[in-house]
């Protein structure tokens, strides 16, 4: 009887929708809040309306910042939904040695970004490996300024960003891979397709509306981009601090003693509004391409 | 339907409520330096918070416990120790959430952000009387600018000294040459040193973020004005410098990444024997003993680049009381004990820091080399220094105002701003910072 009672099913889902109100929706709430405030980290929270947001339009270091991560999400989302698909596609075939290839590709996802970081400023350092063999090799006269030029930094933030994630979005694809259904790929063979044609025609049609959460994902991530910055370059986004993502320059705010807050929280809430945009989009790309696989 | 309603509606209070919750403040801004005396009974629980000593020193901090409690009996301190990553975010929550330790230590720079807001007990007020026992330069460092009072008892010093390498200095043929005294010399040597080391070795490691305005204030730059309300570096005497350094870069006598790195780096090059000059604190001269033995028996040990009148930089440390302190008068008690001669003169026998008490300096630890000791040359010369020292980092030098004119400062010498636009864009915009 008592299963009946309309307010059964939410004393089971209480407790996590308790805990993702405290954690998540909370603090959502609470910066859209005082995004319209001059908090600061000690005192303050007056109502400023939108003040906080006629700010940001004259931020030149914000629209740099916004810049850095609109070509951030440029580079970096085509490249890790198209390469992760090609990885997968050789791993998903059956090679010999093919296990100790999946963890090679996998091994930099679980390794830390600030490891990874660390690993690739000693790498493209003026004195590193990268610029040693590029100048033996005469590629270049003299070392490339990979962590102190500030386009040249954030490109090398882009590689990081792309080999560390290759791994995480090809065992996605694998597992989209392995719903390919293998008649289709020997009818397309029956009718002398090669192996190029038969990845555009039969693979990426099916593994497209996974193409476009792989997309969604790492666009997401792409426009969060922080650590890769701050490591590679020692904290400091490079001379004048001119490599900052929309991100690193939030937490420049925000942070500290000293840390604008209502500031922060407005650039925040924008980055919010953003990103949902970005998303909202992705699902009514995904939506239509699944009715158009269906 | 009206259950929903009721539900969304019940989501909204409560989003507004915890929302509501990040816009008070847990501290009440009270005036800086408050006259208040502190009275009361030595007894009860104390919190006391330090800043990166554990595991090294628990058993000097224990007994230091130990010893207070038993001089106190019905004392009981409670040690926490914070590393430095994500201290300052801490110590500023904890300041928001009224929760602070009750005896805290911090450098002024940092603290003073807080003390503008009023959080400390004035030392002034509540010390005065250990006042004349401390190196007057480490008191001072302790006060903000254009307010009353002194919000800090200093407690450990650190005075850099020049470390040199002589074997680099031989290989660039410079053997007999002294060590630089004046940043002038300094930064004449490095370019000597870095064209005989041709991208093996170099003469300096600028380390902006530490070196900048230590150096413009041995230059005798005015940093700020007097009531402390603007900031006034830009002088043609600061534009000479930057853009002397401007010339070293693009001469190569500066290696390429070493201009967005910090001392933590520097020492890593000193250390790998790629950098010839080293002015940094003495106990970094224990780091480089540990992790390149060759490097620190070929270093020489000479006293710190000092401005025309000889005053040198030091850092200070120091042991601070919140208002809100439930226990304020045991919290006092025990900030003035922990930094007292005695107790300083025992951290300094076990650690390469300098006590700030005058008394403690007198001691032949710090008079006298022992030739058992590398660091000993080194602990001679910095304690020396130390009655001419001075903070020379302004506390209004704060995360933000560095990141801004460092950040302007590289664009300097990377030659992608003019000298003098860059000063004056990082003034401008320092000011603003200040104004907050």
């Amino acid at each position: 009887m008592i299963g009946r009672r309309w307010y059964v099913p939410w004393l089971f889902l209480a407790p996590a929708l308790l805990v993702t109100a405290l954690m998540t929706w909370g603090p959502l709430a609470n910066t859209g809040v005082l995004a319209f405030t001059d908090a600061q980290a000690l005192g303050g929270g007056q109502f400023t309306g939108l003040d906080n947001f006629v700010r940001l339009a004259d931020d030149t270091d914000f629209f740099r910042a916004l810049g850095n991560t609109a070509l951030y999400l440029v580079v970096v989302v085509p490249a890790l939904v198209l390469l992760p698909l090609l990885l997968a596609q050789l791993v998903h075939a059956k090679l010999p040695g093919i296990g100790a290839f999946r963890a090679v590709f996998y091994t930099p996802v679980i390794a830390s970004m600030v490891v990874v970081g660390l690993i690739w400023s000693w790498l493209l350092s003026s004195d590193g490996l990268v610029n040693a063999v590029l100048v033996k090799l005469r590629v270049v006269a003299e070392p490339l300024p990979f962590l102190t030029d500030a386009t040249l930094l954030l490109f090398s933030c882009m590689l990081v960003t792309v080999w560390k994630g290759l791994g995480y979005y090809m065992v996605i694809y694998l597992a989209a891979l392995s719903n390919v259904p293998g008649e289709l790929h020997e009818a397309a063979r029956v009718d002398g397709a090669g192996a190029v044609r038969r990845f555009r025609s039969v693979t990426v049609p099916t593994v497209r509306p996974t193409m476009l959460l792989v997309g969604t994902l790492a666009a997401i991530s792409a426009t969060k981009v922080f650590a890769e910055i701050y490591v590679m370059s020692s904290g400091t986004a490079g001379p004048g601090g001119q490599a900052k993502s929309i991100v690193y320059y939030i937490r420049e705010v925000g942070l500290g003693v000293d840390g604008e807050i209502g500031y922060a929280s407005a650039m925040s809430l924008t980055l919010f509004v953003g990103t949902l945009g970005l998303s909202v989009l992705a699902l009514v790309l995904r939506r239509r391409s699944e009715r158009n696989t269906a | 339907m009206r259950r929903t309603r009721a539900f969304a509606a019940a989501a909204v209070a409560a989003a507004l409520f915890l929302s509501g919750c990040g816009l008070s403040s847990g501290d009440d801004a009270g005036s800086a330096g408050s006259d208040d005396k502190i009275s009361g009974e030595v007894k009860g629980e104390i919190t006391f918070a330090t800043l990166a000593l554990k595991p090294t020193f628990d058993d000097y901090i224990n007994g230091l416990i130990a010893d207070f409690q038993k001089q106190h009996p019905g004392t009981t301190v409670t040690w926490i120790d914070l590393p430095f990553q994500g201290a300052q975010e801490k110590i500023t929550n904890d300041a928001q959430a009224g929760t602070l330790p009750d005896v805290v230590n911090l450098n002024p720079n940092f603290a003073q952000k807080l003390e503008k807001q009023g959080v400390f007990v004035d030392m002034e007020t509540n010390a005065g009387d250990a006042k004349s026992t401390f190196v007057p330069g480490a008191w001072d460092a302790f006060k903000v600018p254009g307010q009353p009072g002194s919000y800090g008892l200093p407690w450990y010093l650190t005075s850099e000294v020049t470390m040199y390498n002589k074997d680099l200095f031989a290989q660039a043929g410079m053997a007999d040459a002294a060590p630089p005294k004046t940043v002038d010399e300094l930064l004449t040597q490095a370019e000597k040193l870095s064209a005989a080391g041709k991208g093996r070795f170099y003469g300096w490691h600028p380390a902006l973020e530490n070196s900048f305005v230590p150096n413009l204030a041995k230059l005798g730059v005015p940093l700020l004005n007097d009531d402390a309300t603007a900031w006034t570096f830009n002088t043609p005497e600061a534009v000479q410098y930057v853009t002397r350094v401007r010339d070293l870069y693009a001469k190569k006598a500066i290696a390429p990444d070493w201009l967005t790195q910090d001392h933590a780096k520097e020492t890593e090059a000193y250390s790998a024997g790629r950098v010839a000059l080293f002015p940094s604190g003495p106990n970094f001269l224990k780091v480089v003993g540990q992790n390149a033995p060759a490097v620190a028996k070929a270093t020489g040990v000479a006293p710190q680049i000092a401005s025309a009148d000889g005053t040198t930089n030091m850092s200070v440390m120091g042991l601070l009381v919140p208002r809100k302190s439930k226990n304020p008068a045991t919290a006092l008690e025990f900030a003035k004990f922990v930094s007292n001669a005695q107790n300083q003169l025992a951290f300094a026998k076990i650690v390469t820091i300098l006590p700030s008490t005058a008394d403690s300096l007198k001691d032949p630890y710090f008079t006298q080399v022992d030739p058992a000791d590398p660091t000993s040359p080194a602990r001679k010369i910095s304690a020396e220094q130390i009655a001419k020292a001075e903070n020379l980092t302004p506390v209004q030098w704060d995360d933000r105002t560095k990141a801004v004119v460092i950040g302007k400062m590289q664009l300097a010498v990377k030659g992608d701003l003019d000298p003098k636009a860059a000063l004056d864009q990082a003034v401008a915009e320092a000011n603003k910072l200040l104004a907050r």
